[in-house]
């Protein structure tokens, strides 16, 4: 299957010399993968080193071969990411005008940009969200209206980032099903092992450093076993830096 | 976002923005070099120009005027005091009719070709380095982040006071720019993650 | 290219909540809107050429018909009103303010309070003062006379600038972008 790939090597983030993420070693093939971690546990970073949004400080970063921070344009069509709070990603005060953006941005005209982004909110049901205002939709629609929007630009591989964190149970799983449907490479970011379960293949991130690869089952049960051993332990006194 | 574009939907809507804004280019700039009776004739017209447009369009048009009293109240003491009554009434006139027209525009144009002049204004400026997309984004962003903003400090304000007996002060303020600065890194990825500018 | 184009239009959007919150009062019991204080932080956070840019944009959506001047304000009109003088020094301020804070090479807190005093009240009132003395017929020492009753409370604002952006650099040094 032709699949971006994403290949990682030896890549480091550590801004100021404080280590975010060390030493990551990855080739990416498959269609779901999951990535489980504690908060703080460089999860977020390890998507937008994937994404091109940060430059490795040391190590090299390939999607497809190419260098995702160098070459932005050609990663348009490559990777979306979807960050964690829609507030961060919405650029437009209405929703015809988010989706046109990533179309004009791949060099569509603004017309055929707009004619693009209603048809898409048809095809969904949606026309008549074409002229409404961002905050007046809610929470799960808000990213909804994100995750179209990447969509409409056809990525090969999208990233999502704690997807399910703020959605009730109705949102949530009509996100799951939306998520199963899609023919790309998908790649989620949680720290709720449960939202996993499916995934090909999950990554388990601790301090920055990968400390288990495999399939989803078996990383998992490793994952929630260390984490009811913590929970166990009363003491959360450490303080980052 | 909330515009003060009148709902009350009139004629004068109709009538192409740039058009609006040119004719009150001249009208304006012909009202300063008014004397005396002429300008009480230019109020008077003014006025049948709201009143044409419907009663309930004349009565938001006189809200509009709202902020100005307290400059009517200076202008009234001051000639009152000084016995220059014809001086102070051209004066009260002349703000009153300009300020007035210039509200006329605001309240019978909407936001968008409001927006549309001043992106067409601002082309030859492309000469000068500014992109006239990158200004677009600026405005759509700036629309898009007024509200994000309001209601985020709102919520700080609510913390505030969930914890205080006292009103929350000028020590929101900060927390305040610190979300500003803080949406304005995560907006800059996103336009990244989207091919930038 | 991204991040001064966010920075702007989110400065923009701050000056807006600032004239709209309801009620912030700066001293107590005198309620003072904290508009005129956004101008000076968009000079002293941000710098000259930024905040006078954050400023434009927020006239800008001033005119096309917003209400975002404090007490709800907007459209054509304020431009032509008594205190339009003000608004057109608006981005001056912001720069002289902004640009204070970049050369002068002291400690933030005493850098910013010059800043503000000089952008947000000196530069701020010498365009403020010829237009209400334009508008409201009056000779520049009258319509002068009529703007001191502000002058306290900008110096207040001056002092609160200053405040603030030296909050600012202790608690995110790297945030303040009229000193990186």
């Amino acid at each position: 299957m032709d699949i971006s790939g994403i290949r990682l090597s030896g890549a480091c983030y550590a801004p100021a010399g404080k280590a975010v993420l060390s030493d990551i070693s990855l080739t990416l093939d498959e269609p779901r993968i999951g990535i489980v971690g504690r908060n703080g546990s460089g999860k977020t970073t390890l998507l937008r080193l994937m994404a091109g949004l940060v430059r490795p400080t040391a190590g090299i970063v390939r999607v497809g071969g190419l260098d995702p921070a160098a070459d932005r344009k050609a990663m348009l069509g490559r990777i979306g990411i979807l960050f964690q709070n829609p507030d961060h990603q919405i650029i437009f005060p209405t929703v015809e005008e988010e989706l046109a953006f990533g179309l004009r941005q791949q060099g569509r005209a603004e017309a055929e940009a707009r004619a693009l982004a209603r048809d898409l909110l048809a095809r969904q049901g949606r026309a008549h969200w074409a002229g409404a205002a961002v905050q007046t939709l809610s929470q799960g629609q808000r990213q909804w209206l994100c995750l179209m929007a990447v969509l409409a630009m056809d990525p090969a591989t999208i990233l999502l980032d704690e997807p399910f964190a703020a959605l009730d149970l109705p949102s949530a799983a009509r996100l799951a099903r939306r998520l199963d449907g899609l023919p790309q490479q998908v790649v989620i970011v949680s720290h709720d092992p449960r939202v996993l379960e499916r995934m090909d293949r999950v990554l388990w991130l601790e301090g920055g450093r990968l400390v288990a690869d495999g399939p989803a089952a078996q990383v998992l049960r490793a994952f929630r076993a260390e984490m009811d051993r913590l929970g166990e332990a009363d003491a959360d006194t450490d303080l980052a830096g | 976002m909330l515009t003060l574009t009148s709902p009350v939907e009139t004629r004068a809507h109709r009538v192409p923005a740039g058009l609006k804004l040119a004719g009150l280019a001249v009208a304006t700039t012909g009202l300063v070099q008014m004397h005396g009776a002429a300008v009480g004739g230019v109020l008077a017209g003014v006025v049948v120009l709201y009143l044409a447009l419907g009663p309930a369009f004349a009565r938001h048009g006189l809200a509009m005027l709202r902020p100005l009293w307290p400059f009517l109240l200076v202008l009234a003491l001051w000639h009152g005091w000084t016995g220059d009554w014809a001086r102070g009434a051209e004066i009260a006139g002349k703000m009153l009719a300009a300020v007035a027209l210039a509200n006329l525009v605001t309240m019978t144009t909407r936001l968008d070709d409001l927006i549309a002049v001043v992106e067409r204004l601002a082309r030859p400026l492309a000469r000068l380095g500014l992109d006239p997309r990158v200004m677009a984004v600026a405005i759509a962003l700036a629309l898009r982040f007024t509200p994000v903003l309001f209601w985020r400090t709102g919520q700080l304000m609510e913390a505030w006071r969930a914890r205080s007996a006292r009103r929350p002060g000028w020590r929101v303020v900060l927390p305040a720019v610190l979300l500003a600065l803080d949406d304005a890194d995560h907006v800059a990825e996103a336009l990244r993650a989207r091919g930038g500018l | 290219m991204e991040r001064t184009v966010t920075h702007v239009a989110l400065f923009a959007a701050l000056i807006a909540v600032l004239g709209l919150v309801p009620k912030i009062d700066l001293m107590a019991g005198v309620p003072i809107t904290a508009q005129s204080l956004g101008i000076m932080l968009c000079g002293t956070v941000l710098g000259a050429r930024r905040g006078a840019l954050a400023v434009l944009l927020f006239l800008l959506l001033v005119a096309v018909g917003l209400p975002l001047l404090a007490g709800g304000r907007g459209g054509l009109g304020v431009f032509v009103g008594p205190s339009a003088g003000f608004l057109i020094g608006f981005p001056v301020a912001a720069f002289v303010a902004g640009l204070v804070v970049e050369r002068w090479r002291v400690p933030v807190g005493p850098a910013a309070f010059a800043g503000a005093v000089l952008g947000g009240i000196v530069v701020l009132y010498a365009f403020g003062i010829p237009g209400m003395a334009l508008v409201l017929g009056k000779t520049l020492p009258e319509a002068a006379l009529l703007a001191t009753p502000f002058l306290a409370g900008d110096l207040i604002k001056a002092g609160l600038a200053a405040v603030i952006t030296a909050g600012l650099a202790n608690v995110r040094p790297g945030a303040l972008l009229s000193r990186n």
